[in-house]
C-alpha cells in the first residue's frame, strides 16, 4: 500500500501563494496525472511530494504515514527529473546501483536488482557506458530504470518526455504505460502536455493558478469539463468558444447568430458556449444542429482529416473536416453544430451549467 | 555550364586572373594570420630560440664575442679534483705504529728521486722510508709530500698510522673527466688513501644556490597548490549557498586577484616587516610573545619561505574559489536533488557528486594555477628578492639574478630554461590526465 495524501497542502514563495491549500487522495498503484499550463504549481506539489520543498502548510501522508517534514531519503519514493539527472561521471550500472549502494543494499541484491531492471527497460547493452555515450531516448531509460531499481512505493516523474523528440515521445508514453502495468509503485507524474495526460493516466489532475480544478478520467474530463479553463485546455485543436445570452429558448451569440439549446436555461443569463471541433459538422443533418454560417479561413489538411479555420458572424472557429472537404479559402459555407454535445458555461464564474 | 566568373566588358584574361586572386580566400585569409605570426615570431619564438642559443654560449655582461660551449652551462660537472683525506702511512705491528707516529715530526724527512720520467716522493721516518706519491714534476710530487709529513695531524688507529686531513683535504690538481681523475688517483698516489672527486665545474647544477633554488620553486608551487585548494574548496562551497550579500562577497573576494602584486606587495612588505610587523604588534599586545622573540619574517629561512607562501595563497586562492564556484554552479540542481532522492548526506554529495563533476574544471585551474607559481618571480622580487642569503632564491628570480645582476647571460639563460621541460612535463601530464577523465 502506498497511497499518497495531500491534506490542505499549500505552498508560499514569500508572498506568493504556489500552491493554494489542495487535497488529493493518489490511490496505491495508480498512475496520477498533475496536468496544467506553466506556472500552475503541478510542479511544485510534486517537488513537495518528494520531500524537495518544504510545505507552507497541510499535511502530505504517503501509506499513512505523516511525511511532511520528512527529508526525501526516508520517503518511500523515487523520481526522474526533466533533465534525466544522471550522474555523468558514472556508468550507467554505477548510475543504477548508487541509490542502493548508499543504503547499503547488498552486492548480489544489487546486481540482482539490476539486472532485472535493465531487462525491462531495454539497458541491458548499455549498462558500462557513461551517459554521455547514450542517446536521448536512451538517457531517458537510465532515468527511469534509476528510478525502478530502488523499488520504492512511489514513482514521482517530472515531466519527463518533455526533452525527446516527438516521434520518441510518443514511444515512450507507450513504454511507461506499460511500464506501470508490470510494476506495483503507484506514480505521480507531472506533464503540461494534454496529451500525455489523456493517453497515459489512470486519473488525471487538472491545476490552474495552484488549486485543483477537476480531477477525473480522461474521458471524464474531456466529456464533462467542470470549468471553461478545463474545456480549453484539454482537447485538440482546441474547444471553440462563443460569449452570448439567453434569450427565446436558445443562446444569442455575437453578429445575431441565434442557436437552439436542446435544453431549458434561464433567460437572461450571460454563458459562453463551448463547442468542440469535431461537433461542428458541414453538413446539415442531425438532430439539435444549429446552423452558422461562415467563410472559410486557412485548411490545414491532416491526411485523415482537415482542420478548417472559419470565421463567423460570431467569432473565428476551428473544425474538424473529413479529408477532402472540397473548400478553398473564401468559401462560404454553413456549419452545424452538434448542441447536443455542445457545453455551457457560466460567464462570471465560469462554471459548466 | 555557366561561367563561373561572367564574361563582362573587362575583356582579357590577366583582369580575370586579379580579380580571381582577390576573390580566393586563401590569400585573404593568409593576411589575416600574417599579424598574429608576426608577432608571434617577434615576440615569442625568437626569444624562445635566442635564450636556448645563450644558453649554449659563455655569453656574459660586457663581452664582446660569445662563444659556443655546447651543454657545459646545463652540465653537471665541468672539471674534477681528486681529494685526499686520509693517508694510511703504515699498516702493521701496534708499538711500530705508534714509533712512527712519533718519530714523524722530529726525524721525518722527504726525499724525492726521479722514476723514469715522473717523480717519486717518499717519507723517512727513523728506518722506514714510505713512498706517498708521484707526480710528473718534482716540485709537485715534493710539496704534496711535504704537506702529508708536516701539514696533516698524524694519528694512531690500532696498528695503523694515519695522516689525516682535517681542514684542508690534499688537492692532485684538476681533470676534465671522471676516469681521468680516477686514473691520475691510481697513479699519483702510493699510499693506501681515502680519497674521493670534488666537482668544481662551472654548470647550473654545480651551484647548490641553483639546486636550492629548483628546491624553493618545487616547494613555493606545491606548497601554496595544496594550500589553495584546502581553503578554495570550502570557500567555494560557502558562496555555493544562497544567501544575503552573497555577491558582495564574491565581488570582495577577488580583490587580491585583482589587485597588482606590486601594490598589495608593498603592503605585505610592511605587514612582514621585521620592525613593524603588525602580526608583531598583535602578539606582543596580546601578550602571546615577548618583544624579545619576535618574528623576522623575511629575516628566517623558513620564515621567509612561509611568508612567500601566505602572500601568494592570498593571492591565488581566489582564482580557485571562483572556479570552483563556478565548476560546482554548473552542476544541474537536479542532478544534486537527485542524490537527496537517493540518499546521500551532504558529505556523499560531495564526495561522490559534486566533487568529481568538479574536477576537471579543478584540474583546469590547477594547470593554470601550477604555471603562475612555477614561473613567479613578482612576488618573490618584492616580498625576499630571494634572501636571505639566497635562502628563498626560486628558479625565475635565480635566472634573473645570475643572468642578469651578476652577467652571466648563458646561464641565466640555462637556469630560466630547466623550468623549460619541468613544465612540459607537468603540464602534458594533466592534459593527458584530463582527456582521459573526459572519456
Amino acid at each position: 500500500m502506498a497511497d499518497v495524501v495531500l491534506d490542505k497542502v499549500v505552498k508560499k514563495f514569500g508572498e506568493t501563494e504556489v500552491v493554494a491549500g489542495i487535497d488529493l487522495t493518489v490511490r496505491d498503484r495508480e498512475f496520477c496525472i498533475l496536468v496544467g499550463p506553466s506556472g500552475c504549481g503541478k510542479t511544485t506539489t510534486l517537488r513537495m511530494i518528494a520531500g524537495l520543498e518544504d510545505v507552507t502548510a497541510g499535511d502530505i501522508r504517503i501509506a499513512g504515514e505523516t511525511v511532511t517534514f520528512k527529508p526525501p531519503r526516508d520517503r518511500d519514493i523515487a523520481m526522474v527529473f526533466q533533465s534525466y539527472a544522471l550522474y555523468p561521471h558514472m556508468t550507467v550500472r554505477k548510475n543504477l546501483a548508487f541509490a542502493l549502494e548508499l543504503r547499503r543494499v547488498p552486492k548480489a541484491e544489487i546486481n540482482k536488482r539490476i539486472s532485472e531492471v535493465a531487462e525491462i527497460i531495454g539497458l541491458t547493452p548499455l549498462l558500462d557506458r557513461k551517459p554521455r555515450q547514450l542517446s536521448g531516448g536512451q538517457r531517458q531509460r537510465v532515468a527511469v530504470g534509476a528510478a525502478l531499481v530502488r523499488q520504492s512505493g512511489v514513482l514521482l516523474f517530472d515531466e519527463p518526455l518533455s526533452n525527446l523528440d516527438a516521434k520518441l515521445r510518443v514511444h515512450m508514453r507507450v513504454e511507461l504505460k506499460r511500464l506501470h502495468q508490470q510494476i506495483k509503485s503507484t506514480m505521480v507524474y507531472v506533464t503540461h502536455d494534454q496529451v500525455e495526460a489523456m493517453t497515459m493516466g489512470d486519473r488525471i489532475v487538472i491545476m490552474n493558478a495552484g488549486k485543483i480544478i477537476q480531477v477525473g478520467s480522461a474521458m471524464e474530463v474531456y466529456e464533462r469539463p467542470a470549468t471553461r479553463f478545463v474545456a480549453g485546455f484539454i482537447g485538440t485543436p482546441p474547444m471553440n468558444f462563443f460569449e452570448g445570452e439567453i434569450r427565446n429558448g436558445g443562446i444569442a451569440l455575437g453578429g445575431d447568430v441565434q442557436v437552439a439549446l436542446p435544453r431549458a436555461v434561464e433567460a437572461g443569463r450571460k454563458v459562453t458556449l463551448g463547442v468542440r471541433p469535431e461537433h461542428i459538422s458541414l453538413h446539415a443533418g442531425k438532430p439539435h444542429a444549429a446552423k452558422v454560417p461562415s467563410t472559410v479561413e486557412v485548411l490545414e489538411p491532416l491526411g485523415n482529416r482537415t482542420i478548417v479555420t472559419a470565421r463567423s458572424p460570431a467569432g473565428v472557429l476551428q473544425i474538424e473536416a473529413e479529408a477532402n472537404p472540397g473548400l478553398k479559402p473564401g468559401d462560404a459555407i454553413e456549419l452545424w453544430f452538434d448542441m447536443s454535445r455542445a457545453h455551457l458555461f457560466d460567464q462570471a464564474s465560469e462554471c459548466a451549467l | 555550364m555557366r561561367p563561373l566568373v561572367a564574361p563582362t566588358a573587362v575583356s582579357g584574361a590577366p583582369p580575370m586572373q586579379r580579380l580571381a586572386f582577390f576573390e580566393r580566400e586563401g590569400p585573404f585569409g593568409y593576411a589575416l594570420v600574417l599579424p598574429a605570426i608576426l608577432y608571434l615570431t617577434a615576440f615569442i619564438a625568437y626569444p624562445f630560440a635566442m635564450s636556448i642559443w645563450l644558453s649554449m654560449t659563455d655569453a656574459s655582461a660586457g663581452a664582446s664575442k660569445w662563444n659556443y660551449i655546447g651543454l657545459d652551462n646545463y652540465s653537471k660537472v665541468e672539471s674534477w679534483e681528486l681529494i685526499a683525506n686520509d693517508f694510511v702511512i703504515f699498516d702493521g705491528d701496534k708499538a711500530e705504529a705508534q714509533r712512527i707516529a712519533d718519530q714523524h715530526k722530529d726525524e721525518g724527512k722527504v726525499v724525492t728521486a726521479p722514476d723514469g720520467d715522473r717523480f717519486k716522493a717518499s717519507l723517512q721516518i727513523g728506518s722506514h722510508t714510505i713512498p706517498v706519491v708521484e707526480t710528473n714534476g718534482e716540485d709537485d710530487a715534493t710539496y704534496l709530500a711535504t704537506t702529508i709529513l708536516n701539514d696533516l695531524d698524524w694519528q694512531v688507529h690500532g696498528g695503523k698510522v694515519v695522516a689525516h686531513a682535517a681542514d684542508s683535504p690534499i688537492s692532485f690538481g684538476t681533470f676534465e673527466k671522471r676516469g681521468d681523475a680516477n686514473d691520475a688517483r691510481k697513479k699519483s698516489v702510493l699510499v693506501d688513501s681515502t680519497t674521493h672527486l670534488k666537482a668544481n665545474g662551472t654548470g647550473v647544477q654545480q651551484d647548490p644556490n641553483f639546486l636550492l633554488a629548483v628546491k624553493n620553486t618545487l616547494k613555493y608551487t606545491f606548497g601554496t597548490e595544496l594550500v589553495k585548494l584546502f581553503f578554495g574548496i570550502p570557500c567555494a562551497l560557502l558562496l555555493y549557498k544562497k544567501f544575503r550579500g552573497r555577491q558582495l562577497l564574491r565581488g570582495l573576494l577577488v580583490i587580491p586577484w585583482v589587485i597588482p602584486i606590486a601594490i598589495s606587495g608593498q603592503a605585505w612588505l610592511w605587514i612582514l616587516d621585521s620592525t613593524y610587523s603588525v602580526i608583531n604588534w598583535l602578539l606582543v599586545h596580546a601578550g602571546i610573545i615577548s618583544p624579545a622573540n619576535i618574528f623576522n619574517f623575511r629575516g628566517d629561512a623558513n620564515l621567509a619561505m612561509f611568508s612567500l607562501v601566505v602572500v601568494n595563497v592570498w593571492r591565488g586562492f581566489p582564482f580557485t574559489t571562483i572556479v570552483i564556484l563556478a565548476g560546482l554552479t554548473s552542476i544541474p540542481d537536479e542532478i544534486i536533488e537527485r542524490a537527496r532522492l537517493d540518499g546521500a548526506n551532504a558529505l556523499q554529495r560531495f564526495w561522490y557528486v559534486m566533487a568529481p563533476m568538479v574536477r576537471p574544471i579543478l584540474m583546469v585551474s590547477l594547470l593554470f594555477s601550477v604555471v603562475f607559481s612555477f614561473t613567479d618571480f613578482n612576488t618573490i622580487w618584492i616580498i625576499t628578492r630571494g634572501g636571505p642569503y639566497d635562502q628563498t632564491q626560486v628558479l625565475s628570480t635565480y635566472a634573473y639574478q645570475v643572468g642578469v645582476n651578476a652577467g652571466y647571460l648563458g646561464k641565466g639563460a640555462a637556469i630560466s630554461l630547466f623550468l623549460f621541460p619541468i613544465m612540459v612535463v607537468t603540464v602534458f601530464g594533466m592534459l593527458q590526465w584530463l582527456r582521459r577523465e573526459n572519456m
